[in-house]
């Protein structure tokens, strides 16, 4: 997205909560999301999550239900055209309908927790968000993922050492799958395999295994509140975010192997050959000189990223070619992999 | 507005922001919060700014944060273009009023206000273009940045009036915004369900016969031009075309086509298709306003649930849409007409309007019926 040269609050620019909390609903098989609002906020984010799908090559089963507010229930409440547009959802036959509101709706103060708090016959769960009101992008991913957690039995179910979830993917990522394949090969590693992605595509009946896992991975630290909702629920301790960078990726292996009961040495020596073996592979780009702006250096992924230039033996410099930074940390030993391939093409470019 | 399934108009203030955002000269500024701004932002790509608005600004008013952006932008030498959306227009501050100190284009277009269409045509009639009866040349009409074929369309007309010895007067909505004022009196139109209405509609520019008629009539008005070559052009190309499409057909049966655009290009899509390949046109589902007199009877197709129904009823082998219908096609052929295009990647500005336009559709269309055809 272009960003902006106006002089803003961050806070400001933190996205709309309902795009954030659709992210999640949506990846949810079997659902219906209905978003109580003008015709238009629900356009803008089936245009988004449409074309978000077609770059990960799969369309999800994207099922929006757009109240159609327009100037009279602007007027006069939107609570009928609410319920409307929940009788339509349900009469799709599904198993859950996700109630989400918008700026509007807020604003004129329709009273959208007593409609979906009406016998319907099938779950009609409300997921708080206002678009600008609601807070950020991100609380919007929270607040759905802990609504969705909160539709679901609250009971400790036995544990399968082997199984672990994965925990608030960021579902708009251009990345999203290929992030994810990393991560179950070095949970692989350790013997591991994904038991629920919480939420990515995922149906009903796959999320009522959930509390079935000995470990939560994460996607990254602000998924905080959720994995400690999880581990309130079902005792599930977490690992705080996917792996990032070449030594992250090491760390990775070992706490997770530590908390898994697995001797983690194996796993680490082989990732260790895996990540000699890449940086071989560009090792002829030692000496270049490239320039990028750290904002941050404390950062997990700007650490990641000055790893890999001394590793290399690369040059920052002012008069270096300029190279592209990701716009998420890169995930696991295949992250760095791409964004080296990335920085190769910018420095034969010398652009 | 009954209730919706998967919406897929985008709403009046992108329409507004589609306009102003065509101006070289205009700085937009979308008063509302970052999800109001990103959607615009983000299929534009244009340089628009925006109040961002949060929760304290609806409870003490919006006021202040309105004029720290405003009073940033200005000085510039850009006019600054504010756009209200959903949230500020219910506020009930007298926006007008506030903003008195600045020379601004106030224009409230919520998204509940109405369609696309609406909001484009809103916000161009508040810029009030003008004629000048002594600027040469014609306007080009209908331009949208949110067309995918919009870069195309400006550079083969251009391409076909200079040809014809014409200059280009005003684009509208891409050009200068200083050229606004003094528009020709003359204007070839591109997307007509974006036509402004300014000056003497010489006619449209999709298809092949509209682009012959529109240029005799150019020449008709312009003393000096010669709209010679470009005639010529389309009678050689037409042949080129004629010649392919009849290939198709021998081994081919014409195409059952479902179309899925608004109701300008969908009218050019199955005119083209009709002509020149004999295609069935099983159906056409129109994404904006109905046109008022349309050769090809449409029915509303606004949401994806309205598509999906359609080409289940009919069963084409061709599906002409965007990326919602190409998602939606099963087996069928498909060729892209209509936004969004977000799957392929797009770097040539390709046309659909003037001959080059016309060309290319019906290439795209006959390759993706004998790649379906064969297989492939």
């Amino acid at each position: 997205m272009p960003s902006n040269p106006l002089p803003l609050n961050s806070c400001r620019s933190g996205g709309c909560t309902l795009t954030g909390a659709l992210s999640v609903t949506t990846s949810v098989r079997d659902s219906v999301s209905v978003i109580h609002g003008p015709a238009g906020c629900a356009h803008h984010n089936f245009s988004l999550l449409h074309a978000t799908g077609l770059d990960n090559d799969h369309v999800a089963a994207l099922n929006l239900i757009s109240s159609g507010m327009q100037d009279m229930e602007v007027i006069f409440g939107g609570e009928d055209a609410l319920g409307a547009a929940i009788r339509s959802a349900i009469r799709q036959d599904v198993s859950v309908v996700y109630v989400l509101s918008t700026c509007i709706v807020e604003t004129i103060g329709d009273d959208v927790a007593a409609v979906c708090g009406r016998d319907w016959g099938v779950p009609v769960v409300r997921v708080p968000t206002a678009g600008f009101l609601g807070g950020s992008f991100q609380t919007g991913v929270s607040n759905a993922l802990t609504a969705i957690a909160g539709t679901m039995p609250g009971r400790v179910l036995p544990k399968d050492p082997h199984i672990v979830n994965i925990i608030g993917e960021k579902n708009l990522e251009y990345e999203v799958e290929e992030n994810y394949r990393e991560v179950a090969r070095l949970l692989a590693l350790l013997g591991l395999t994904i038991n629920v992605r919480f939420v990515h595509c995922t149906g009903i009946n796959e999320l009522a295994g959930l509390g079935e896992a000995s470990l939560n991975i994460l996607r990254d630290d602000e998924m905080q509140p959720v994995g400690d909702l999880l581990y309130r629920k079902y005792r599930i301790p977490s690992i705080p975010s996917f792996p990032v960078g070449l030594s992250g990726s090491l760390d990775f292996l070992k706490v997770t192997g530590d908390l898994a009961g697995i001797d983690p040495a194996p796993a680490i020596s082989d990732e260790k050959d895996r990540q000699d073996s890449l940086l071989d592979g560009f090792s002829g780009t030692a000496g270049s000189m490239l320039r990028f702006s750290l904002t941050a250096p404390d950062l997990p992924a700007n650490r990641a990223i000055s790893e890999v230039i001394a590793r290399l033996d690369l040059k920052v410099g002012k008069d270096g070619a300029r190279v592209p930074m990701p716009p998420s940390p890169p995930v696991g030993t295949e992250g760095v992999r791409r964004m080296l391939h990335r920085w190769r093409r910018a420095l034969n470019a010398g652009m | 507005m009954p209730e919706c399934e998967n919406p897929l108009v985008p709403c009046a203030m992108t329409g507004a922001v589609t306009c102003l955002a065509g101006f070289s000269g205009i700085t937009v500024v979308i008063h509302g919060s970052s999800g109001c701004y990103y959607y615009p932002a983000s299929l534009l790509h244009a340089p628009l700014a925006g109040t961002f608005i949060v929760e304290q600004d609806i409870i003490f008013g919006s006021e202040d944060r309105l004029l720290e952006v405003v009073r940033d932008l200005s000085g510039s030498g850009m006019r600054i273009a504010v756009v209200t959306s959903c949230v500020p227009a219910i506020l009930g501050e007298d926006i007008k009023a506030i903003l008195s100190s600045y020379d601004v284009i106030l224009v409230d277009s919520p998204g509940f206000s109405g369609s696309f269409e609406a909001g484009y045509k809103n916000a161009l009639s508040i810029l009030a273009p003008g004629i000048d009866p002594g600027t040469a040349g014609v306007n080009i009409d209908g331009v949208s940045r949110l067309d995918p074929f919009c870069r195309g369309n400006v550079i083969e007309l251009t391409r076909l009036l200079s040809a014809a010895g014409v200059p280009v007067a005003t684009v509208l909505c891409s050009d200068e915004l200083g050229k606004l004022a003094s528009c020709s009196q003359y204007t070839i139109t591109t997307d007509g369900d974006l036509a402004s209405g300014i000056g003497t509609n010489l006619g449209g520019t999709l298809g092949l016969d509209g682009v012959r008629q529109t240029f005799r009539k150019i020449g008709d008005a312009f003393d000096g031009s010669d709209v010679a070559p470009v005639l010529t052009e389309i009678d050689s190309e037409e042949e080129r075309l004629v010649r392919a499409c009849d290939k198709f057909l021998r081994r081919f049966d014409p195409p059952r086509a479902a179309i899925f655009s608004g109701s300008s290009y969908a009218s050019f899509a199955a005119a083209a298709l009709k002509k020149y390949l004999d295609a069935e046109i099983v159906c056409i589902g129109n994404r904006g306003e109905p046109a008022g007199q349309a050769d090809f009877l449409s029915v509303p197709a606004s949401g994806y649930s309205d598509v999906r129904d359609l080409i289940r009823k009919h069963s084409p082998d061709l599906v002409i849409g965007s990326s919602f219908e190409k998602s939606l096609r099963g087996t069928a052929a498909f060729t892209g007409l209509t936004p969004p295009l977000k799957d392929r990647v797009r770097l040539f500005p390709e046309p659909i309007a003037g001959i080059s336009g016309t060309l290319s559709f019906m290439e795209d269309v006959i390759n993706a019926c004998i790649d379906r055809e064969s297989g492939r």
